[in-house]
This record gives structure tokens, sequence and C-alpha cells, in this order.
């Protein structure tokens, strides 16, 4: 395709973007290997001990609670012949972990000690014999890590992403998300490429088409452009809308912190490459993406509420409800993509309409990373 | 008698190997302040039981769980299945000393003593 500054439509990536193993290898490598990474939520890491198990890139990570509380994340291999350490998505060891192979123990920090005639090798530095780590941070609730040896500022991308799509980073701390809770998680298993839902979630042009509940709580969707096309805006909740909820009837309790401004208005973020940040007055909904191949992405998301509002049994599903259709909506339409990606008429790929010209920005950045 | 270390330098809850003996001896300074001394080598497999976890005056080996009692030397379930020798503590002018059992110890598969093959 060719186009010309006076062109209103502008291409999107080609088509074996969304389909060539080899292409998700250079992402895997050069992106979710180098990156930030949103892995779990904190409060998954109840106390000392607790793991979870998760996919960054090509690797299966290891994180867990160290005996001093702070959040450790380790490469899932055993440092002796490599057998996969935990094979559990989730658990809780005593003390250690323990390879089911040959026995070498590690305890919650990574350190190797104990494995069978280890005392005969007086030389094997326990240390330098333990697990390998990966960085960490903790934000929002969420832990995050980065597997590049050096890792990027975590202000510059992570909180730079937030402070750019709203205008400045404090904006966020009156949700306090760290401090709020669970209240659902729903797990999406996406037969799509992760490229497809990035792009989705950042256009609107498809809002009124697909999500005619969403539109119907933020009229101003109907026109195409995305809440996050302009720069510290949020969406504003309809006339009769009461709350973010499915109806429109009146949601929980709103969070303190929340200005009169972003009262009654919808915010979305999207922090590359694999979270989606939906802000409301009562809750935070947040997707951490996992792309496991070239044409599979696991999407959890979580919906989060005041503590009390959690502890107190409240009745979620009408708040919950209008998301999960929205997500439901939406990962549809990237499955009804996905097969088309290989088709000779996409070869050259397809094109972005004014509404969608900022996605433009996403393909460079992909292609930019990739090399 | 072997001296081991000053008092002061094992606290509650912590092990010290004692390797100048052969086979070494695990010395344990319990949460309820008893010292005690065992062998320090798992009856089952080549483990140091100076590495596993102490709680009352048991010790739990780190590879496989057994659990040895620290007064007695009896194991609480397999896969180890012998007892490991109990040896004498001594604290003298703030100073741990250990005085060896002279039995004959219960070693593992493939660790035999020094000097022996
Ligand atoms: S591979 Fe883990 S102990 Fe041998
Ligand atoms: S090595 Fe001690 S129980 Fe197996
Ligand atoms: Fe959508």
């Amino acid at each position: 395709m060719t186009t010309s500054t006076t062109s209103s439509v502008i291409p999107t990536l080609p088509g074996r973007f969304y389909t060539d193993p080899e292409i998700f290898a250079l992402e895997q490598r050069n992106i979710f290997e180098t990156m930030w990474f949103c892995a779990v939520r904190s409060s998954d890491l109840p106390k000392p001990g607790a793991f979870k198990t998760v996919q960054v890139g090509t690797e299966s990570m290891l994180i867990s609670r160290a005996r001093d509380g702070s959040v450790r994340a380790f490469f899932n291999v055993c440092r002796h012949r490599g057998a996969t350490l935990c094979t559990e998505e989730s658990g809780e060891v005593k003390r250690a972990f323990q390879c089911a192979y040959h026995a070498w123990t590690y305890d919650l920090d990574g350190k190797l000690i104990a494995a069978p005639n280890l005392t005969k090798m007086a030389d094997l530095d326990r240390v330098r014999y333990g697990l390998v780590k990966a960085h960490v941070r903790e934000w929002l609730g969420y832990v995050w890590v980065c597997l590049a040896d050096e890792p990027p500022p975590f202000e510059r991308d992570v909180q730079g992403a937030v402070a750019e799509r709203l205008g400045a980073l404090d904006l966020i701390d009156n949700y306090d998300v760290a401090g709020l809770s669970v209240g659902r998680r729903i797990v999406y298993d996406v037969k799509a490429n992760w490229k497809l839902i990035v792009e989705n979630f950042m256009e609107c042009y498809h809002c009124a088409t697909i999500h005619p509940e969403l539109t119907e709580v933020l009229p101003e969707f109907a026109d195409g452009f995305a809440a996050q096309y302009f720069v510290g805006h949020g969406a504003e909740f309809g006339e009769r809308i009461e709350g973010f909820t499915v109806d429109g009837s009146a949601g929980l309790s709103r969070i303190p912190g929340v200005t009169e401004d972003q009262d009654r208005r919808y915010y979305a973020i999207t922090i590359k490459p694999q979270v989606f940040i939906n802000l409301v007055p009562d809750h935070v909904i947040l997707h951490r993406m996992f792309p496991l191949a070239v044409d599979r992405t696991v999407v959890e998301c979580d919906w989060l509420y005041l503590p009390d509002v959690v502890a107190a049994g409240k009745d979620l599903d009408k708040s919950v409800e209008l998301f999960h259709r929205v997500n439901e909506q939406d990962f549809d339409a990237c499955e009804r993509c996905q097969p088309a990606m290989s088709s000779r008429t996409y070869r050259e790929g397809g094109v972005l309409v004014p509404s969608e010209h900022h996605i433009g920005a996403f393909h460079e950045w992909v292609q930019d990373r990739i090399g | 008698m072997i001296p081991v270390c000053p008092l002061a330098s094992l606290p509650r809850g912590e092990a010290l190997r004692l390797d100048v003996v052969d086979p070494p001896i695990a010395v344990f300074h319990t949460d309820e302040g008893d010292i005690l001394a065992i062998d320090d080598t798992c009856t089952h497999q080549d483990a140091s039981l100076a590495d596993g976890w102490l709680e009352g005056c048991e010790i739990e080996c780190p590879l496989h769980a057994s659990r040895f009692n620290l007064r007695t030397g009896e194991v609480d379930a397999p896969p180890a299945k012998r007892p490991v020798r109990v040896h004498q503590v001594v604290v003298e002018n703030d100073v741990i000393h250990v005085v060896p059992s002279d039995a004959p110890p219960n070693l593992p598969p493939g660790v035999t003593l020094k000097g022996q093959a």
C-alpha cells in the first residue's frame, strides 16, 4: 500500500507480524524479557514461602515472598541440571524450594542451602549456585519483574506511561490501587496475538459497534475517539448513569481519594507492553497479559475495590459484568482477526483510520524494539 | 573434650558444623536455650543436619525431612531409619565444648571415615 501525507488512512503492521513465530521470538527477547513486566498481585503472595510461577517471554519465573516479607523473582530453573523447580502455578513452601530431581534445596532468598554430598563440595559457592534472580519492583499492589541484566528505568517506562496518559503521576495515587482488594479475577485465554489485544485496547472506533453496554454508560465513546486519545481526558458517564455497572445502576463505595474532577469519569491507561488499567470512581480494573505464543495470549483481569467493600461481601456482579462483557466483546474481536492475519490479502496489512492513528506509534515502537 | 566456639557466637536457633572431627558433629542452640550435639551427617544420605530446620529439640533433615531428636538421636520417620549419635556438651568459661561419643557412627551409604576406604 502507498500512503501520502494527505491520506486519511495509514498502514498497520503487515500480517506476518501477527503470525510469524520468529517475530514473536524477537518480541519475547527484546520486549517481554527486557522490559518491566507486571507479574502478580502482591496480595497473591500473602506470606513468606507463598509463590507463583508465571511465564515472562520464554522464561518461567518463580515469584515468592521471602522471610523478611519482601518479594523475590527467580528463574524457575534448578542450578544443578536444569529441572523446573516449581511446576505448580501457585503454592506455598514452608521454608525452602527443593528440586524434585536430586533434592538441591534453596532458601527463600534463593541461596543453595542443602544438597546431597554438599559438604564434600566445599568449593561450591552456595550463593553463586543459588537461584538466578531477576529485578523486582512493587507498585500499585503488583509485583513487576525485569529479566534484563540492567533494567530500564521503572520511573520512565512504567510510571512515565501513567503520567503521560493522566497528565500527572500523582493522579493515580488518588485511587490507592495498592490498598484495594481483589474483588474478582477472571482469566481469559485469548487465541490471538498480543498486539491485536493492545491495538484493540488503544482505540474506540469499535466501541459503538461491539460495546453496547459500555457506550450506554460512556456515551462519548460513540464518537470513536478512545479515552486514550487525549492526554488527561476521562470519558464522562452519561447523564442518567449512576455508576460504572452493566445497567448503569449505582456502583460501590467511591474510593475516598478520587477527586471531583475524577468522579463520574473513566480513565484508561496502557503500560507497554502488557498492562491495561481502567480507573473509575469506585474501582480499578487491571489487565495483565501473558503472551504465550504468536497466536495465544492469556489475560488476567482483576477488579479491585475498597477492602471493606470486598470484606463485606457486597454484590459485585453488576459492577464486574460491565467490563467482563467488554473483555469478551474485545477478545472475540481479536480472535476474529487472528485467522485472517495469514490471509494473502492481509500480507501488506490493513489501515488505521484517523481515530486510530495513534496506534501507528505503537507499531513503530514494536518495530523499533525488534530491530 | 573439643572446644567448639564461644557461647556468644552460637545464638539461639542457630547451628554449627564442627568438621575438625570425623565424622563431623552438629551443635545446636535451641530456642529453649539448650545446647545439644549430634552427628552432622544424616543416616539416610550425605546431608548436613546443621543445614536442617531446628524446631524445639528436633532437627529436620534439609533433604528428605526425617527428624532427629537432639537428646536421644532417634529418628521419627523414614526415609532415615537409624539414629545419629549424641555427643556430650560442656560449657566451660563461656566456651562450648563437645565430648565425642565413642560409639560407632551410623553413616549413610557411601560415606566413610577419613583414612578408611
Ligand atoms: S536437577 Fe535439580 S537437583 Fe538435580
Ligand atoms: S538425607 Fe536426610 S532424610 Fe534423606
Ligand atoms: Fe473494546
